[in-house]
């Protein structure tokens, strides 16, 4: 069903043999998952807690004329509620990231006075049990005027449009024009400019499983929240959620274990969140919410929905790119709870992964009366990176080039890494042509012309796509300043603790808050190395709770990074630690030095006579309850290390929009093949290959399992899954109903492959992988517009096709092409 | 979500399920409980009482008739059908309760219960309207037996009155039948769907394009015994301008106008490739 | 004439256990297994019956719990995750998915192995297809299936290609 092939060449790290890193080690966390032990944030109760139900706006746009509770309190059992008006007294709006006019959009927990999207929330009901919460929430009485909505972001700057936020006076959140090199000069190089008519990116996300919830206790006598919930990212969340509910960050306690997938999707969840605080303190009472399927689909974080319009390519009679210009259109939905980022993080992407220098993006970003954008898996980089892709397939079409040809001759190669691109990141490595032809190996593409030709006399058309892709780790965030000059906000760092507690176990705090990427196994993995034990000897604390000081301001679990700031911060508290018990076990041992020590099989010996040893039990105790015995330097050693890892960022330069915006980029080249029926659209992906490059992968298996998830991710995203809305801007996709996602059935036979480029620039070698970089999306695309090109070429525009959207390229190839044209420079 | 407030009651007999359902307004039929327990979920419909007929084995099983024919019990799953040896007379009543969304709502989604609710893109109304099949209806008043033809009036809404019960289906004998559909994944939802049954017939009807089957009388009169694909297409042409199918998240009336005529040749070639095996 | 309740008294077995609650009509089974009887690993991922995650086993067959009501229950016998380790030990398949990677953040993980172990008692030596057929109902975000399937392959005994 799936199969590995390893490509090792290329691993070359300095470091000692270590015995752990590279191994697929089973995983600690699966004992109690597999046992339905986990504790899933809906897995937590308190006595007497009361249940929430968000009561919401059926329009997608309405003056809220008034909000009366007074039939619901009077049910008994009822507890309680949450209106606009108190959030408006109580709390102050959100922070905004944007510049004006996007910086003038009041965001609070609940609608206040208009709403915006349908299901924007207006009122919280509070019972003794779930269902009396949602029997109570319909009595809420909510007197709308609704209003003419705005679901179609090519119209929100048009004149006569309705503006969402009248604070802002217009639907626009935050333009800007990128611009490297010359469009002119590579006008003047190029010997053709490809016109291409507008890309579509559509609107979906990567629905975790287990929706937002949190349960939240007010402790009344010290003004501290505690929020078990499942937010991915509570760094974020403290920082939005403090100065709207005006408290000191260090009040908001964020506790989460065991959480069910996030992929982005759960880092915005703060208004929902402040919500349920704001009843815990009103009801002096525990507040639990879990956020229904449904209510996930109508409001919390849809991927940017993204247009490329006037789009020109210069380009080479053989195919060499020069250059492009486009303008970017994207829609953030009716709030702006993380973006406009969205409007700079494409960039680390720049040319993807092309060695162009050209290039020229006018991008634009607007409200609309949809659920709002937040992050999902490949956030902002995927958009760019679909529209890459798209591009080079189309003008290796037009010109009649071999699409892998053309990328072979444009990618970065290997010999130029670290690689700087035209707006100054830097790749730090790779070897994109190299897994072009592992991936091509794979799917045994010198049988392609064979297999068309066995499809077709089957009536069925058969076409392959490439979809090659970045995954960009470890945000500096001084790309906000490109966004907003204003922000304080830099860098990045994470942190980790690693202690010897008393009797010598060995301890580990993150700062990280994983949803099924394995954290605790690879850290004890990276943990084990340093220390010389066996991860099962490395106790990773489960969980993330910022009570205890674990934390920084950028902690969490999202953006790819986790391989790089968390890792490092392990292996920079293990280091630590390790550096600890040598230089105690020199002094008791009586050895020149603590380079003198090995530490190995939980000991620590001395290198020139291994029978002269101190187990960790003995280091442990020593220092935590017999420290009489050491000496002055002796009693500074205390076992217990903190570490923040902060990456070698600078500042970008805000004129000229250039810097380094993320320390790695690992890489992944998929290859699909599709077979068309021609009669109804309908597809199947026969056959796939996927290769992946994430530098040292310490647990492979682990690794190869997030390559598998954004495949199928971008799989569903190709086939099926969409954010539409109709007129009125109600979701058509709400439940699971309508928004198909992959089954077992629906995913194709897999084969998989990895390299190893170690990057330059981290301490382990490692890069963040586990967006992926929506390659799926890319090659599915590509796919279908080559088994499409007997029926008059057409090109292959939106990022999903369902069937009937295949059938309509096939019924009116024309249309598809409208717009598209091939002229001299 | 949740469900309203609901009674529930859990008659032993068919005669104590009708007594209930007559006697308690709002009451509803509780089959497989696969479509009504989500609607009750969602509060689009929420009955003040549901008669669980789960426990009514008079309701149950299959049952191969002399001729051939089969008399097919409402509250019989659809893993029940799928696992029959009865329910092979008719081969496609097991190949199309197969496809039916998962093994879970086949364990407990019923035959009944799938053609009560007539939720226009369920598969078993267009292929009981293609296999001509009978149900009997029961109520207070006695037995009648209404033809499939005139058994789904409108979405959702079948001649079964509010204090009857659908109590059998009878399939008439015969076996070259097929069954195709374009769906949402594999072995989703249809978005169009076509049932051709030739013995007795022929009869033609499609799914997912009105609020009840359609019969595709004028398909049916082209159809002349030739079931090649070349035949099934030449019949099929033309159907689609007939259509008025709606348009939606999943396709549009056009593409299903067009994939009525595919998927009615595709059945008609399954049907005639049954031929007389036995 | 048969009695028409909004609340009922029931009885149910779960894992070997009877429980005995007093529930509402109109209570989900599933709620009753997560709230009334506090046995938390099977979990509510959609509200339409389509992702699987309160997968159960019920009087021998495999159901979604979200999708009946708890009286309906009353009398039956059901199985849940937490009743596939006996004694602490983890079942084959469950030590299965653990080799295979077939889980990651583990919350489509007990209506998975429920799906799986109903599929295996039903057919001991599944091909690919009918392991896929088996666990249609069940939606997982996470693994993209393959390993699942590799794992489900594996616990029956079969050879897996790596």
């Amino acid at each position: 069903m799936s199969e590995t092939a390893i490509h090792p060449d290329r691993v070359e790290i300095e470091a000692p043999a270590e015995q752990w890193k590279g191994q697929s080690v089973p995983r600690k966390e699966d004992g109690r998952l597999l046992q339905g032990q986990g504790v899933f944030v809906d897995d937590i109760k308190r006595h007497n807690m009361g249940f929430a139900h968000f009561v919401r706006s059926p329009y997608a746009h309405a003056v809220v004329k008034s909000v009366d509770v007074s039939t619901a309190l009077a049910v008994p059992g009822v507890f309680g509620a949450l209106t606009g008006d108190e959030v408006a007294t109580l709390t102050d709006p959100f922070f905004q990231l944007a510049t004006p006019p996007g910086n003038e959009i009041k965001d609070y927990a609940l609608a206040v006075g208009r709403v915006r999207f349908e299901g924007d929330p207006v009122a919280v009901v509070v019972a003794e049990s779930r269902e009396l919460a949602r029997d109570a929430a319909e009595l809420v009485e909510v007197d709308y005027e609704p209003l003419a909505p705005i679901s179609d972001a090519r119209r929100a700057l048009d004149s006569d449009a309705p503006v969402l936020h009248p604070d802002a006076g217009t639907n626009l959140v935050w333009e800007s024009t990128y611009e490297w090199g010359s469009w002119e000069d590579a006008v003047s190089e190029a010997d053709r400019i490809v016109k291409i008519p507008e890309l579509h990116f559509d609107r979906f996300n990567s629905t975790p499983l287990e929706c937002d919830g949190a349960l939240v206790e007010y402790n009344q006598g010290t003004g501290q929240w505690t929020i078990y919930c499942n937010n991915q990212f509570p760094g974020f969340a403290a920082i939005m959620m403090g100065p709207a509910i005006r408290c000191g960050l260090d009040k908001l306690r964020f506790v989460t274990q065991d959480i069910g997938g996030g992929f982005g999707n759960k880092i915005t969840s703060h208004p929902q969140l402040v919500a349920i605080c704001l009843l815990a303190r009103k009801l002096n009472r525990a507040i639990q919410w879990t956020e229904w399927r449904t209510e996930f689909h109508m409001t919390m974080s849809h991927g940017n929905e993204r247009w490329f319009s006037e789009t020109e390519v210069a380009v080479s009679n053989d195919g060499t790119l020069l250059g492009f210009r486009t303008k970017a259109l994207d829609d953030a939905g009716a709030f702006t709870r993380y973006e406009p980022l969205g409007g700079v993080i494409w960039a680390q992407v720049t040319p993807g992964m092309y060695r162009w220098k050209n290039i020229r993006l006018d991008f634009t970003q607007v409200v609309t009366n949809k659920a709002p954008c937040s992050p999902n898996r490949g956030y902002s980089r995927m958009q760019h990176l679909w529209f890459t892709e798209r591009v080079i397939d189309i003008v290796a079409g037009e010109l009649e080039l071999d699409p892998v040809e053309v990328r072979k001759r444009n990618y970065i190669r290997a010999d130029e890494m670290p690689y700087t691109t035209p707006n100054g990141c830097v790749y730090d490595s790779g070897d994109y042509a190299g897994m072009l032809d592992v991936a091509l190996g794979l799917i045994a593409d010198d049988t392609i012309a064979a297999r068309r030709a066995e499809a077709a006399a089957t009536g069925r058309l058969l076409g392959i796509g490439i979809g090659s892709t970045l995954d960009s780790g470890t945000n500096n965030f001084g790309q906000s300043r490109l966004i907003n000059p204003e922000l304080q906000f830099s860098g990045n760092n994470e942190v980790a603790t690693v202690k010897l507690d008393i009797f010598g176990e060995i301890v580990v705090t993150l700062g990280t808050t994983p949803q099924g990427q394995g954290h605790e196994t690879v850290t004890s993995q990276v943990v084990a190395d340093i220390l010389g034990v066996d991860p099962d000897s490395v106790n990773v604390r489960v969980g993330h709770d910022s009570y205890w000081n674990s934390h920084a301001g950028f902690s969490g679990t999202y953006a790819s990074q986790f391989a790089v700031t968390g890792l490092s911060a392990v292996k920079g508290a293990a280091d630590n630690l390790a550096r600890d018990i040598r230089a105690l076990a020199a002094g008791v041992l009586g050895a020149d030095s603590p380079d003198d020590i090995l530490l190995e099989d939980g000991f620590a010996k001395r290198a020139d006579n291994p029978e002269a040893a101190l187990p960790f039990f003995a280091v442990g105790a020593i220092v935590n309850a017999n420290n009489a015995v050491l000496s002055p330097e002796g009693r500074e050693i205390t076992l217990n290390q903190r570490y923040v890892y902060v990456p070698p960022f600078e500042l970008p330069d805000i004129e000229k929009k250039y810097g380094n915006l993320t320390l790695t980029y690992a890489t992944q080249v998929h290859v699909a093949v599709v077979e068309v029926d021609p009669e109804t659209g309908s597809y199947e992906v026969v056959e796939y290959a996927a290769v992946d490059d994430c530098g040292t992968r310490i647990n492979p298996q682990i690794v190869e399992g997030q390559v598998m998830g954004a495949l199928a991710h971008g799989l569903g995203a190709a086939t099926h899954e969409t954010f539409t809305y109709d007129a009125e801007g109600n979701l058509l996709t709400p439940n699971f109903y309508d928004y198909h996602v992959p089954h077992a059935m629906d995913v194709p036979p897999l084969r998989t492959g990895a390299i190893e480029s170690p990057s330059p620039f981290t301490p382990l070698g490692t890069k963040g992988m586990g967006e992926g970089g929506g390659a799926a999306i890319h090659a599915v695309c590509a796919a279908l517009q080559d088994a499409l090109k007997p029926l008059g070429k057409p090109i292959v525009r939106d990022s999903c096709n369902p069937p009937f959207r295949v059938f309509e390229l096939i019924r009116d190839p024309a249309a598809s092409r409208e717009g598209l044209a091939v002229v001299d420079a | 979500m949740l469900p309203r407030e609901v009674g529930y009651a859990r008659p032993s007999t068919l005669a104590e399920a009708l007594e209930v359902l007559a006697a308690t307004d709002g009451a509803r039929a509780l089959a497989g409980g696969q479509t009504l327990v989500n609607v009750m979920k969602a509060r689009v419909a929420s009955p003040d009482a549901l008669v669980d007929l789960n426990g009514l084995d008079e309701l149950k099983g299959i049952e191969l008739e002399r001729d051939g024919g089969l008399e097919i019990g409402p509250m019989t799953t659809y893993t029940e059908i799928v696992e029959s040896a009865e329910a092979r007379a008719r081969p496609v009543l097991g190949e199309v309760c197969a496809q039916i969304a998962d093994v879970q709502v086949r364990n407990r989604g019923t035959v009944g219960g799938n053609i009560c609710a007539n939720d226009p893109t369920n598969h078993l109304p267009p292929l009981l309207v293609a296999l001509g099949a009978r149900m009997t209806i029961t109520g207070s008043g006695g037995e009648r037996t209404v033809d499939a033809d005139e058994f789904f009036l409108g979405v959702y809404m079948t001649a079964v009155g509010p204090d009857e019960l659908l109590t059998k289906i009878a399939v008439p004998p015969g076996r070259r039948d097929g069954f195709a559909s374009v769906t949402i994944g594999r072995d989703g939802t249809c978005i169009v769907s076509a049932a051709v049954s030739l013995d007795g017939g022929p009869r033609v009807a499609i799914g997912c394009v009105d609020a009840v089957p359609h019969r595709a009388t004028g398909v049916e009169a082209k159809l002349n015994g030739n079931t090649s694909i070349e035949a099934a297409r030449a019949a099929a042409a033309g159907l689609g301008a007939t259509l008025d199918p709606p348009d939606d998240i999943h396709a549009t009336a056009d593409y299903r106008r067009h994939v009525a005529e595919v998927v009615v040749a595709r059945a008609v070639v399954q049907a005639g490739a049954r031929g007389d095996r036995r | 004439m048969t009695a028409v309740e909004t609340s009922r008294r029931i009885s149910v077995e779960v894992n070997g256990v009877t429980y005995e609650r007093d529930v509402e009509a109109r209570r989900l089974l599933i709620h009753f297994i997560r709230d009334d009887v506090d046995l938390t690993g099977s979990h509510i991922g959609c509200d339409t019956g389509n992702c699987g995650a309160c997968s159960v086993i019920l009087d021998g067959k495999l159901v979604k719990s979200c999708m009946l009501l708890a009286v309906q229950a009353d009398g039956a016998s059901i199985r849940t995750v937490e009743g596939l380790a006996e004694g602490g030990e983890l079942s084959p398949l469950q030590q299965a998915f653990h080799t295979h990677h077939a889980l990651q953040c583990g919350f489509c993980t007990p209506g998975m192995l429920i799906s799986a172990t109903a599929l295996l008692e039903r057919s001991p030596q599944p091909t690919d297809e009918e392991i896929r057929k088996g666990l249609q109902g069940n939606i997982c975000r996470c693994t993209g299936y393959w390993n699942i399937i590799k794992a489900v392959k594996a616990a029956s005994g079969q050879e897996v290609v790596e």
